[in-house]
């Protein structure tokens, strides 16, 4: 397992980053006045790197989580991701590889309340055409991965908020993506419930080599992190690295 | 996304929505349970009449006083002239069936009068419609069978025909063979009674002309109210139709424009009626129609709100890999699952209502009219709700592909 660790350290050096974000800017026009969430940011992120992005709110840690998710666009500079400038592609290729490459854990869980746990974990494939019969055995899989195969056919409102979280959780490893993607993942769940999630996250990077990026504003979770980044008032104060293991 | 997984997305939506989607679909069952039960009675009563004019006697035209076409050019062509034609002072008489004698194709030819009367029997009064045929034709002519007794014959002077509504339902004592009715103080004698055949014929009298002639307010010796032809053949008919209106026209002096009495066939009849029918039947359709449109409007405010509760939703499908066609599939199928389930609520209201006609007494041509609903009208009410559906849907279901993900994941 630490092999596989390494391996990925040894990329971060590597010049193909991942993710890479370099004098990105990101403009809101507000009535007359504009507004800067991100000024000028540069980050790159390594294939199988555990990072924790920190900030206040109002930091302009959700407008780079939007960026790093290929959810929206930067006013200005640009964000490669596997090299290649997302801004260049088209809204469909986007979502293509929003749902290829990128899994979504949202602070409230984001399950679609009409479909069963089961549904919601298969919804990913189903976007990416996969055959039926095989995404709900991957679904089933997953949903036995986090420990909820029981709650299949139950529906997200029937669940407790940390079983959402794990039914998310299972949702994100759906399309087998390279990277996680967390907005406070814990927010909305208890101290003990987010210990549980945070564990699952870390050994999903230590045992798969997946990538976590955690967006947050709790300072408790930097603990699981290699590497820490500082957000304040829309640029990046500094970059932490941590030696944890 | 597979077509299914739409159809599946869709569904999902529909079974767990608020009770807001199913008064939408009230909605889309009222319009299409409306159009679609109109049309099924429209079509039941074209059958209807289909088969009565299998029945009917098409060799029949009737020749009666008064234009229909000179009134008509009267109206906007302005040219009152010289000459006013109304059936007040035109009439049919005898000259006019010499004048028709000469026609080629004529069978039967007689005058006919007819007046309302009061009709007295048993200490019982009832208004009812006397006809006066020649009798030595019309028992030929006629398409008219007796139940029991005899049809009039020539030498009959005070005697008649009656109706089979006549005799079991106008008065309270059945009238039967050999009673005698009073009429303007003149005694008749029943000497049949006609088999029922559903129309305003089965309250009449009928009698000889001679004798109608006396009891009938206003009626003169040969002077008819119409004059009935029968032409040898079905084939041949228009064109007797059209050379007795030549005939006519040369006997009694007058021209197209002033002419003053019209011959229909009981074909052209026929046509008027289902004409009028139609066009009745398009005016309620079009009323019904407007109530669809009432139903798609309510589709769409149903479809914008729920778009609008759907925004993280959709925000996160979109996340997660959803492309703008896949969220534009997922609500189209939505609005036209709406559609399709209103239109299967509403095609069996539908059939409903056409189970109820006859209950309703809607027996328009007083047969029966069949009690279900075609297949084609089925699947014309199914196809008209998806569609109303897709294009109720189809701008809401825009709107949320359109969506930016950002924006829809941060709404609250």
């Amino acid at each position: 397992m630490s092999d596989n660790f390494a391996e990925g350290s040894a990329k971060s050096v590597d010049l193909s980053s991942l993710l890479k974000l370099e004098d990105v800017w990101k403009i809101y026009q507000m009535g007359e006045v504009e507004f800067a969430a991100l000024k000028g940011v540069d980050l790159h992120i390594s294939k199988g790197e555990f990072v924790v992005i920190l900030g206040p709110s109002g930091s302009g840690k959700s407008t780079m989580m939007n960026l790093l998710g290929c959810l929206d666009l930067p006013s200005k500079g640009t964000v490669l991701l596997n090299g290649k400038d997302i801004s260049r592609l088209s809204e469909s290729e986007l979502a293509t590889i929003r749902g290829k490459m990128i899994g979504f854990i949202f602070q409230q869980f984001n399950l679609i309340p009409t479909l069963n746990t089961l549904e919601n974990v298969m919804l990913p494939l189903e976007f990416q055409n996969a055959d039926p019969s095989a995404a709900k055995k991957k679904a089933v899989e997953l949903l036995d991965l986090v420990g909820l195969s029981q709650k299949a056919r139950n529906l997200p409102s029937q669940l407790s908020g940390g079983q959402r979280q794990r039914v998310a959780i299972a949702r994100s490893l759906a399309v087998d993506p390279d990277i996680i993607l967390a907005d406070e993942p814990t927010g909305n769940l208890d101290s003990k419930t987010g210990t549980y999630i945070l564990d699952f996250l870390y050994g999903l990077h230590k045992k798969e080599g997946k990538t976590i990026i955690i967006v947050t504003h709790d300072v408790a979770l930097v603990r699981y992190a290699e590497r820490v980044v500082h957000i304040k008032d829309g640029t990046v104060e500094s970059i932490e690295e941590i030696q944890n293991n | 996304m597979r077509s299914s997984s739409y159809l599946k997305m869709a569904l999902t939506i529909l079974l767990h929505s608020k009770i807001r989607s199913w008064l939408t679909i009230i909605g889309i069952v009222i319009g299409v349970g409306a159009v679609v039960g109109i049309m099924s009675l429209s079509e039941n009563m074209q059958k209807d009449m289909e088969a009565r004019l299998s029945e009917m006697d098409l060799t029949a035209i009737t020749i009666s006083p008064g234009s229909s076409k000179a009134m008509m050019a009267m109206g906007p062509g302005g040219g009152g002239g010289g000459s006013s034609s109304s059936s007040e002072d035109t009439n049919l008489t005898k000259k006019d069936i010499m004048a028709l004698r000469s026609v080629d194709g004529i069978q039967y030819m007689y005058g006919q009068i007819s007046g309302k009367e009061d009709v007295y029997f048993l200490g019982e009064e009832a208004e009812l419609s006397i006809t006066g045929v020649d009798p030595q034709v019309w028992q030929y002519a006629t398409t008219d069978t007796a139940e029991s007794g005899r049809l009039l014959e020539p030498s009959d002077n005070y005697v008649a025909v009656i109706g089979s509504g006549v005799a079991e339902d106008v008065f309270d004592n059945e009238v039967g063979l050999n009673q005698v009715l009073t009429i303007a103080g003149k005694s008749v004698r029943v000497v049949g009674i006609l088999e029922s055949e559903g129309g305003s014929g089965d309250n009449s009298i009928i009698m000889p002309i001679d004798a109608a002639v006396t009891l009938i307010e206003d009626a003169e010796p040969d002077v008819y109210d119409s004059i009935i032809v029968k032409a040898e053949s079905m084939e041949i008919a228009e064109n007797v139709s059209a050379e007795i209106e030549e005939k006519l026209m040369l006997s009694r002096h007058v021209t197209e424009k002033d002419q003053d009495f019209s011959v229909t066939t009981s074909a052209s009849m026929v046509e008027t009626a289902s004409d009028m029918m139609e066009s009745m039947t398009l005016f309620l359709a079009a009323i019904a129609g407007v109530s669809l449109v009432v139903g798609a409007v309510g589709i769409a405010n149903t479809m914008f709100t729920s778009v609008m509760e759907k925004t993280r939703e959709i925000g996160t499908m979109k996340a997660i890999g959803a492309t703008n066609r896949d969220i534009l599939m997922i609500f189209m199928m939505n609005s036209a699952l709406v559609g399709l389930v209103g239109g299967i609520l509403g095609v069996i209201a539908g059939s409903l209502i056409t189970a109820l006609f006859p209950l309703l007494g809607m027996q328009m041509m007083g047969g029966s009219v069949s009690v279900s609903l075609s297949p084609r009208l089925t699947i014309f009410g199914l196809t008209v709700a998806v569609a109303v559906g897709v294009i109720s849907g189809v701008v809401p279901a825009f709107q949320a592909s359109r969506m930016k993900p950002v924006d829809a994941l941060r709404y609250e």
